[in-house]
């Protein structure tokens, strides 16, 4: 039975100039409830790896350059 | 001491659960005794999990002297669960609720004052005045974070619990678990364990098909729930369903606690009030499910009467705490709470005790059936609890929960049921192929909306529960990718059990009550010479979901005259209606 | 370079001397998790870093901990030149709630011009309810600005004291901001009714609907049964909102007289003012209400109903 990856439009967007996650940041990572948010390896910025978004804000909120910016997922908006 | 090469951490007391009753439970027993070793384990991040990571904009059970008194609250809560209550429990909370707001106050947690410092309570209810807002209720977090820290507890974040342990004569010694991030098992040995895992959430599905856009923190999926069931606890009155009135298609709630005392309310397409119920209960929620339903329906949040100096303060308070996204879902749709009604809907089903009256049963004392094992929050069964009550009961379990360590040796493990937990841990990562838990859990939660959301029906649940045990027979091709996925394929098998408990329960009881919660048409009516009683699920001694009666206790505070007045506001159509 | 016992903090402080402000600033958001006593002082170092972000984030920081170790940087925070600083530092003072901040806050207040740092060091003495605030308080209702004026309003409304009263009433009657007059006039309650009724009556009659409502609630609160006339007239508002508090008042009081007029509200088509008025009839509980409250039985509106049913057991237990 063999698994495929489908295609999906995420709500959770990070702004890669203001990101500082390359400086040892991880707040935004910390605080998601969901763990959906991880280290991207070939930027080193924060990016949304899971698609499992409760739209919750603190991400967007505790950012300290307010980098991320938390949409309304495309089903309900 | 190690088990398969894992290290076994040993703590005095170890707390399941990180959002509100559990760092509340966690810091009352440092206060007790700061030279106890107390852990904190939670599956996301202390400093925003749980259903308060964005605050709380208000009390919706302040039970403040000089505005109601704990014997009316626990007569208000007593008839809007039907009578089925344990009113020791509800006495314990309303005597201390007034305590604990002095506290949280002292701490730093924001509860609105007039202008002369006194609480500024509103009028919501009829009967009694319990509502005290909090505008500025968005730092409840940080305050209880800073609390962990200066007390000293050890946080060990990221971790979800698994199983409970049990030593050999049957009482708590701790839990299995694994790391989110890393797969890495974790073995605790506690003298005694605390659970504060909140709502079973993820039990129905959002109407939008978002399997994440639900009505609770979707981390709250009832793995407290199924963990206690396993470790042979009783839990309470499953069918008593949580649903809830709140915006289509965006899970932010009602507000009418937020928005009734500035002159909002809800209301049908003709911009007429229709709920006749006083309290919040599942009748209040009868009545909004058939209003849905009705030529007159569906159902809107109605604010455009109010002035704008008013409508900017309840925009204020909604877009800022809670569920701040609010505020943008609007925009998107281009709704003006001044300019038109917002249209709303009901929630996916739930067990959830802060608004209805389900859980792991728990008594005055915060214990359950377990010896040594205590609850709090959302998943205990102590009704209507809300945030104040997670805290209380919090505060409770700290409390008992120091009390039964004090005679405790260290507890005896039973290694051969470890290490088959282990095997259930590690077994999703070891299949290169097979059914992913996304697609196991939309399926269950998918046939939980199909056969189990009321109006029930019992052919229809049997059939639902057949289909249920058949998700459960493809456990052993769930499989999981990496950490993240295996956290998914743990949450599925509770969100599984929690689909059959909630099936179970609610054919078990054969007649209606609380409303809509547990409306069954085939048997449309209470029935209190059968069913006065909690109804009970646990695991029997072969293994078996099972389930029966407990009497309800001794009434504390006789219902009398009030219970008439109450039902003078329960549904009566008008004369001329 | 200070150095420090726990590995934790000694890394942090090390980040915190670093070139990249970048750093430093992650460093900042570190501080937070770790339970040591001595990340105070880093901290309030933080708040003095050169670089704007590391000062903001230390500010955002501040109220994790326990602030009592760092009134006097939160004071100096509240003159930095960089507006999220000052703003971190108001709310950090407000939740100090601690007897030994008193002294330096009031400090401050004494040198302090900025309207700013002085609304937010009022914002902090208020919960402290130190008498040593009350005149400088006082001094402050005179302020050019309408922030620092509303925020001396609550530090004398929390201190209760009678003979702050007058000065209180004048600020309720002759303020120009209305927010200010609405906190003045809501402060008022902890008087002798006669002290101050006179001027709720007149406050009724405020051009901004805000404050009407808020002495009408005030009137509630003290129960002060000469303004019946005055609410009497003042449920015919132009607007419902104060109309309703109007109703609400005029039940609290008791009000026998007040049945016809209440009446009259039972019948307006706002629902929110039927509801008040059938409620008010039914805490009366008066004969003489029973025929307006028969008709709400019939009501449209089910809380209304509710209400009604709630009043007729009223009535009939003190027939």
């Amino acid at each position: 039975m063999p698994i495929a990856n489908h295609h999906s439009s995420v709500p959770v967007i990070v702004d890669e100039d203001k990101c500082i996650a390359d400086k040892g940041c991880t707040v935004c990572i910390d605080v998601c409830p969901l763990d959906v948010l991880w280290i991207n390896e070939d930027t080193g910025k924060a990016h949304m790896k899971y698609d499992e978004c409760w739209y919750c804000m603190p991400c967007e909120a505790d950012c300290p350059t307010d980098a991320v910016t938390v949409n309304i997922p495309y089903l309900l908006r | 001491m190690e088990i398969n090469n894992i290290p076994v951490i040993d703590t005095d007391i170890l707390v399941i659960g990180g959002g509100t009753a559990g760092p509340m439970a966690a810091v009352t027993a440092k206060e007790q005794n700061p030279d106890l070793n107390v852990m904190l384990l939670e599956k996301a991040n202390v400093k925003r999990s749980g259903a308060i990571s964005m605050g709380m904009d208000g009390l919706n059970n302040a039970v403040v002297p000089g505005h109601a008194t704990p014997e009316q609250y626990v007569k208000e809560i007593t008839i809007a669960n039907d009578g089925i209550v344990h009113q020791p429990a509800l006495m314990a909370y309303a005597t201390r609720s007034f305590p604990m707001i002095e506290k949280l106050d002292s701490w730093g947690v924001h509860f609105q004052k007039d202008e002369t410092g006194d609480y500024d309570m509103k009028k919501v209810h009829h009967l009694g005045t319990y509502v005290l807002p909090m505008p500025e209720g968005h730092n409840v977090k940080k305050i209880l974070y800073r609390r962990l820290r200066r007390n000293r507890v050890q946080i060990e974040n990221r971790y979800t619990a698994t199983r409970l342990l049990k030593d050999p004569d049957g009482n708590i010694a701790g839990m299995i678990g694994v790391n989110t991030r890393t797969a890495e098992p974790i073995i605790i040995r506690a003298k005694a364990v605390i659970m504060a895992t909140g709502a079973a959430g993820r039990l129905g599905l959002p109407t939008s098909g978002y399997l994440f856009g639900t009505y609770e923190n979707p981390a709250n999926n009832g793995d407290g729930h199924a963990m206690a069931y396993h470790a042979g606890a009783d839990l309470a009155n499953l069918e008593c369903f949580q649903i809830n009135p709140l915006l289509k298609d965006y899970n932010g709630p009602a507000c009418a606690y937020v928005t009734g005392p500035l002159g909002g309310f809800t209301s049908n397409a003709f911009g007429e009030r229709f709920i006749e119920c006083d309290y919040w209960s599942g009748q209040m929620m009868l009545e909004f499910f058939k209003e849905l339903e009705s030529g007159t329906g569906p159902v809107f949040l109605k604010l455009d009467h109010l002035a704008e100096e008013t409508i900017q303060e309840i925009e204020t308070v909604l877009h800022t705490n809670e569920r701040p996204s609010r505020g943008r879902f609007h925009e998107g749709r281009d709704v003006n709470y001044r300019q038109r009604m917002v249209e709303m809907h009901i929630s996916e089903v739930g067990f959830c005790s802060g608004h209805s009256a389900s859980g792991v049963w728990t008594d005055e004392t915060g214990a359950t059936t377990v010896p040594g094992l205590y609850c709090a929050g959302d998943m205990a069964s102590v009704a209507h609890n809300y945030m104040l009550g997670a805290f209380v009961y919090g505060q409770i379990c700290g409390e008992s929960a120091v009390e039964f360590a004090k005679s405790r040796r260290e507890p005896v493990l039973d290694e051969a049921f470890i290490q088959t937990e282990l095997e259930r841990i590690q077994a999703p990562m070891k299949r290169a192929d097979g059914i992913p838990p996304e697609q196991m859990e939309y399926k269950v939660r998918r046939l939980v909306n199909d056969y189990l959301q009321p109006p029930k029906v019992t052919r229809k649940m049997e059939i639902g529960l057949e289909r249920i045990l058949a998700v459960r027979e493809d456990l052993p091709q769930l499989c999981a990718r990496d950490p993240h996925e295996l956290l998914r394929a743990m949450e599925v098998q509770s969100i599984i059990d929690c689909a059959e408990m909630a099936a179970r329960a609610s054919l078990y009881r054969t007649e209606s009550r609380w409303g809509l919660y547990h409306y069954r048409v085939d048997y449309p009516e209470q029935d209190d010479s059968e069913w006065f009683y909690h109804s009970r699920l646990f695991k029997d001694e072969n293994g078996q979901m099972a389930s029966g009666k407990r009497p309800v206790a001794d009434y504390l505070v006789p219902l009398g005259d009030e219970k008439d007045a109450y039902r003078k506001m329960r549904v009566q159509k008008a004369a001329n209606a | 370079m200070k150095t420090y016992d726990d590995p934790e903090l000694q890394a942090i402080a090390t980040k915190l001397s670093s070139d990249d402000p970048g750093i430093r600033r992650v460093a900042v958001l570190e501080l937070v998790d770790t339970g040591d006593p001595d990340a105070v002082e880093l901290v309030i170092h933080a708040l003095q870093d050169p670089d704007t972000h590391v000062r903001q984030e230390a500010a955002k920081v501040v109220d994790e901990f326990e602030a009592e170790d760092m009134a006097d940087a939160l004071i100096a925070a509240l003159s930095d030149s960089d507006e999220t600083v000052r703003n971190a530092a108001a709310h950090a003072l407000a939740d100090l709630k601690d007897p030994a901040a008193a002294e330096p806050l009031l400090q401050a207040l004494e040198t302090s011009t900025d309207s700013f740092v002085v609304s937010g060091i009022l914002r902090a003495l208020k919960p402290l309810r130190t008498q040593d605030a009350q005149r400088p308080a006082l001094k402050r209702l005179a302020d050019a600005d309408a922030q620092v004026r509303r925020e001396a309003v609550g530090v004398i409304g929390w201190l209760k004291q009678p003979e702050n009263l007058p000065a209180l009433v004048e600020t309720a009657q002759h303020d120009a901001d209305p927010e200010v007059r609405r906190a003045a006039t809501g402060a008022l309650v902890y008087a002798n009714p006669s002290q101050v009724g006179q001027a709720l009556i007149g406050l009724l009659a405020d051009e901004h609907w805000q404050v009407r409502c808020e002495a009408a609630n005030s009137i509630a609160k003290l129960e002060y049964q000469a303004a019946v006339s005055a609410l009497i007239t003042a449920t015919s508002d132009d607007l419902w909102q104060v109309r309703e508090k109007a109703v609400d008042a005029l039940g609290k009081l008791g009000s026998v007289e007040s049945i016809p007029v209440l009446g009259e509200c039972a019948a307006d088509a706002m629902s929110n003012l039927r509801k008040a008025a059938i409620g008010a009839l039914g805490t009366i509980a008066h004969s003489d209400g029973r025929p307006y409250v028969v008709t709400a039985l019939d009501d449209p509106d089910p809380d209304v109903r509710k209400l009604a049913r709630w009043a007729i057991s009223k009535l009939d237990a003190a027939a």
